[in-house]
């Protein structure tokens, strides 16, 4: 799945088709996404945003399409749900996680990664937060752990889930501004947002979802009216209960 | 003459630092201390990562399976390796089905979990009444036989004890990271697959070998007591697998200590694997005891100061 | 020995029907275990209980050998008692310290067991004549079940039955949304109750087992609550059943032998459930893919008006009367010129609906109706016919064949 692109593309997918169980979750998705480049991914809620970002990344299988991404250098900021936060690790230990594919297995951790970690965390604010145990960190803070991470694996495609949910707003600034520098530096950022209010502020390019794709492409062109009736409005009866049909007659029940 | 018989408790100590160093052979209290003691170390090293990655019940029901795998191999080979390999065998069908009936019969986790072990311990069961005309062993199985361990049981200890330590030594940073969070890890380029196999294989293999002392469910207290109690008071995995084993052994002592010292004074028997779920038991309890008061304490202070 | 024997034999009928209510009553209760995913809860639970079956055995013992006769009823109480601690203590472990679930049940259930054999070893030194007793704890012995135990069999077996069938609507918002705590603290006295009245014929190890099997069955065959609770009763009461039987046969211990035919009829649902079953969905699929490949047979021919045999494809597609063979020709039957045409009008009106109602471009649609051409019901063509306004041409100006009159 991970093949170097001819074209300019950082992040290709391919009529990509995801299934679960009874229902299509994803059909017929199939974009383009440039290089430095800062991409919003909305919909609304159940439209396969966090199936869609897991399936680029290679953590769920499609049921046919291809995904292509033109660099091995990935970072991932999952949603902060997905992890125990009563684990035992204090948060330098977490950032040093991102350093891992780089140590051969024998190996212990040397004193250049824990200057990259700490240098990530320092990017975020949080150097001085280094020997904490992660239990003890807010929301906001939480967060900007995990991006940490995916920092110091100097990726030149960041994948993030929703990372702005229940945190303060002024952590929120912060990720965005973070983010942005990032692009500056030329990196592609892929984001599933929630909010669309501030979509126009924070992203340039915007991949509207809904099931299936409904426009990927910069936020002035795609952004529209026109796009959001489609992405926000109600689905096609049809369209959904023919698609529904479908999945079930391919899983066979 | 067995130096320990009528000791009491605390003589008991006495007793086995004078013997440390005067290095005379051991004798079957010793033994039995130092089986339980490796078994103790060897599951505290692996159980935070059984904790942490929510394979408890997992590994009870591998503990519950490895006497299919045990009664097998002693019907068709007959030697102590035979019965390794049928354990671990075992536990790797134990592995190998219940992810089966997750994946393609989509039952939940705990109903295959459940499912597989009473299935295959009811099998385990047919082979020895049947078969094996030993309905012994599953009652042996089950409660362990920690007061008649020899030699041989010593060594085998020993030998789990070695290579779980140099597993864990090597492999705690991947072990951690899958534990941790999976897709990160597979992100990274790690493989879940891998990895959680190894960490089924490592239970199996404990399991495996310490069912041989303590019996199927003291195993599981060995794996999951001390670490709870350790987590009490220390929230960093490199320390914690430090205090597990400690507390495991800690364990150890006092159980074998009060096990002697009470045939000694009432004159009966008792189950010293029994005695070590009880102190296990008894460690968390006190452990907890303190830290709730001086979590008040804390509060308090707060308050007034 | 004949069907009837089990249940009029003075010595088969206690064991008989003693295993069969005491494994409905299970299976009911495993039912909704099963739905909150709670089912090794019975296992910690029965576990648990065997320090206190012994407590209750060493009470007894100490007043003195003609106690015998009430060991039922010890044991019973004393289990019960620890049950519900070890109930409690796994509650208080998840409350108190966050301890996760799953730890929390395989500590409490190695603390508990533990304590039981350090109990049993007391019994086995001190009181030998009592150890036997102790002993069937673990695997479980229906053999020596009476007309007594029957009552209590029968009667914990008619207040479940009547409990799931008046607390229904209760239930079924505890189970599915967030139900009373009453209800909740019902069903697990129900499920001590259960646990520990079944010790006595399944054992302590496997009686969890009585409650899992019959539940995994009837959810493979049931799609509701109701139907499920009745499969449940059903296969658990076979099991319980069929599991005696073995045991006259076999000399095996009543769990053991319950345990296996009751996961006998879970794997057997599992598999051949008509909606569910692993062995239906896998027909249903190739017949599927098979049905695509006819039909796609069928276009071509439609497109081409005449191919060269096409093997096993085209020769089911004679058996059914879409094509006739001529030499090493096939050529459609007017039937199967009526229904290629069918398939193509799909396939067209589907291309259209994608690139006119949902702004799909025109380069893409192809993919799309080459699947979906299988799919569409003619209640989707009626309705699809009726949104594009009767068309005449897709997206590609090819006609759109007319409507199968």
């Amino acid at each position: 799945m991970l093949k170097p692109l001819p074209g300019g593309s950082m992040v290709q997918a391919d009529s990509l088709f995801v299934n679960y169980d009874r229902t299509a979750v994803l059909w017929d998705v199939t974009f383009s996404v440039p290089p430095g480049v800062l991409l919003g991914i909305v919909g609304p809620n159940g439209a396969g945003k966090s199936t869609l970002l897991k399936t680029l990344l290679g953590l769920v299988r499609p049921l046919s399409g291809n995904v292509f991404l033109n660099t091995g250098k990935i970072g991932y900021v999952p949603q902060r749900e997905t992890v125990d936060w009563d684990f035992p690790i204090t948060v330098l230990e977490v950032v040093l996680m991102g350093r891992y594919p780089s140590l051969r297995w024998w190996q212990r951790i040397r004193a250049a990664d824990r200057e990259a970690a700490l240098h990530a965390l320092t990017q975020v604010g949080m150097a001085e937060l280094a020997d904490r145990q992660i239990g003890e960190l807010s929301g906001g803070q939480q967060q900007k752990l995990f991006l940490a991470r995916a920092l110091v694996q100097q990726p030149d495609v960041f994948f993030l889930d929703e990372p702005f949910a229940g945190i303060d707003l002024a952590a929120e600034k912060d990720i965005v501004q973070l983010l942005k520098q990032l692009k500056n530096q030329g990196k592609t950022i892929v984001v599933v947002h929630h909010d669309l209010p501030t979509v126009s502020e924070y992203f340039d390019w915007v991949l509207l979802l809904n099931t299936r794709l409904i426009a990927c492409g910069p936020v002035t062109e795609v952004f529209h009216a026109e796009n959001l009736r489609k992405t926000y409005g109600k689905t096609s009866p049809l369209f959904e209960e023919a698609v529904g049909l479908s999945a079930k007659q391919q899983s066979g029940l | 003459m067995n130096p320990y018989s009528g000791v009491g408790f605390f003589e008991f100590f006495g007793v086995l630092l004078q013997r440390l160093f005067s290095g005379s052979s051991l004798v079957s209290d010793e033994v039995q201390l130092a089986v339980l003691c490796c078994s103790a170390v060897a599951c505290g090293l692996v159980g935070p990562f059984v904790v942490l990655k929510k394979m408890a019940l997992f590994a009870n029901a591998l503990s519950h399976t490895t006497l299919l795998g045990v009664a097998c191999a002693f019907l068709l080979v007959g030697t102590t390796g035979g019965l390794l390999l049928g354990a671990l065998v075992s536990a790797l069908l134990t592995a190998a089905i219940t992810e089966l009936l997750g994946r393609v019969f989509r039952l939940s986790a705990d109903a295959s979990i459940g499912l597989v072990f009473s299935a295959l311990f009811a099998l385990g069961i047919v082979v020895v009444t049947v078969w094996l005309r030993n309905a012994h062993l599953g009652v042996e199985a089950v409660l362990g036989h920690a007061d008649a361990l020899q030699r041989s049981d010593l060594t085998l200890a020993v030998t789990l004890l070695g290579f779980n330590s140099v597993f864990v030594l090597v492999f705690h940073r991947q072990l951690a990271l899958v534990a941790f969070d999976e897709n990160l890890a597979r992100t990274l380029g790690f493989s879940a697959v891998v990895w959680r196999v190894a960490l089924f294989f490592l239970t199996a293999l404990t399991c495996i070998t310490a069912f041989r002392s303590v019996g199927v469910l003291v195993v599981l207290a060995l794996l999951i007591g001390p670490y709870l109690t350790a987590r009490l008071f220390c929230q960093r995995l490199g320390q914690l697998l430090l205090w597990t084993p400690v507390l495991g052994i800690t364990a150890c002592l006092i159980a074998v200590a009060a096990s002697r010292s009470l045939l000694s004074t009432t004159g009966v028997p008792l189950s010293t694997a029994g005695i070590l779920s009880v102190v296990i038991g008894l460690q968390f309890a006190v452990a907890a005891t303190l830290k709730t008061l001086s979590t008040r304490r804390k509060i308090c202070d707060t308050k007034i100061g | 020995m004949t069907l009837a024997e089990y249940f009029t034999d003075p010595i088969l009928r206690a064991p008989s029907i003693g295993c069969m209510l005491m494994c409905m009553t299970a299976g009911v209760l495993g039912v909704v275990l099963f739905l909150q995913k709670k089912l090794l809860l019975s296992e910690t639970v029965s576990h648990a209980a065997y320090p206190g079956a012994l407590v209750g055995l060493i009470a007894l013992a100490l007043m003195g050998p003609e106690m015998e006769p009430y060991a039922f009823a010890a044991v019973l109480v004393g289990a019960f008692v620890f049950a519900w601690a070890g109930l409690k203590t796994v509650q208080f472990l998840e409350n108190r310290f966050r301890i996760h679930a799953d730890a929390a049940l395989g500590f409490s259930l190695a603390l508990f067991f533990g304590l039981g054999v350090l109990l049993t070893s007391w019994v086995q030194a001190v009181f030998p004549l009592w150890s036997n007793q102790a002993e069937t704890l673990l695997f479980g012995q229906a053999a020596t079940l009476t007309d007594g135990h029957l009552w209590v069999y029968g009667s914990l077996t008619a207040i479940v039955l009547t409990f799931v069938c008046l607390c229904f609507r209760p239930l079924q918002t505890l189970l599915f949304d967030r139900g009373s705590s009453a209800v909740e603290r019902a069903v697990q006295l129900l499920l001590l109750l259960a646990i520990v009245v079944g010790i006595r014929s399944a054992g302590i190890i496997l009686v969890a087992g009585m409650l899992i099997a019959p539940a995994v069955a009837a959810r493979a065959l049931a799609r509701s609550l109701g139907p499920m609770f009745v499969w449940a009763a059903v296969f658990g009461g076979l099991s319980g059943f069929l599991g005696n039987v073995l045991t006259t046969h076999v000399r095996l211990p009543t769990g053991p032998a319950i345990v296996l035919v009751s996961t006998g009829f879970a794997l057997l649902s599992l598999l051949v459930s008509p909606s569910r079953g692993v062995a239906f969905r896998f027909v249903r699929k190739y017949r599927f893919h098979l049905r695509c490949r006819e039909e796609n047979l069928l276009k071509e021919l439609w497109k081409k008006g005449r191919m060269v045999r096409k093997g096993w494809v085209g020769f089911r597609l004679k058996q059914q009367g879409w094509v006739v063979r001529d030499g090493q020709w096939l050529h459609l039957t007017e039937d199967g010129k009526t229904k290629a045409a069918g398939i193509v009008r799909l396939h067209r009106l589907w291309e259209l609906y994608l690139t006119e109602q949902l702004g799909v471009e025109a380069v893409r649609v192809h993919r799309s109706a080459e699947e979906m051409e299988h799919i569409l019901t003619p209640e989707l063509e009626e309705r699809l016919t009726k949104v594009l306004a009767n068309p005449e041409k897709d997206p590609h100006a090819q006609p759109i064949p007319p409507r199968r009159p």
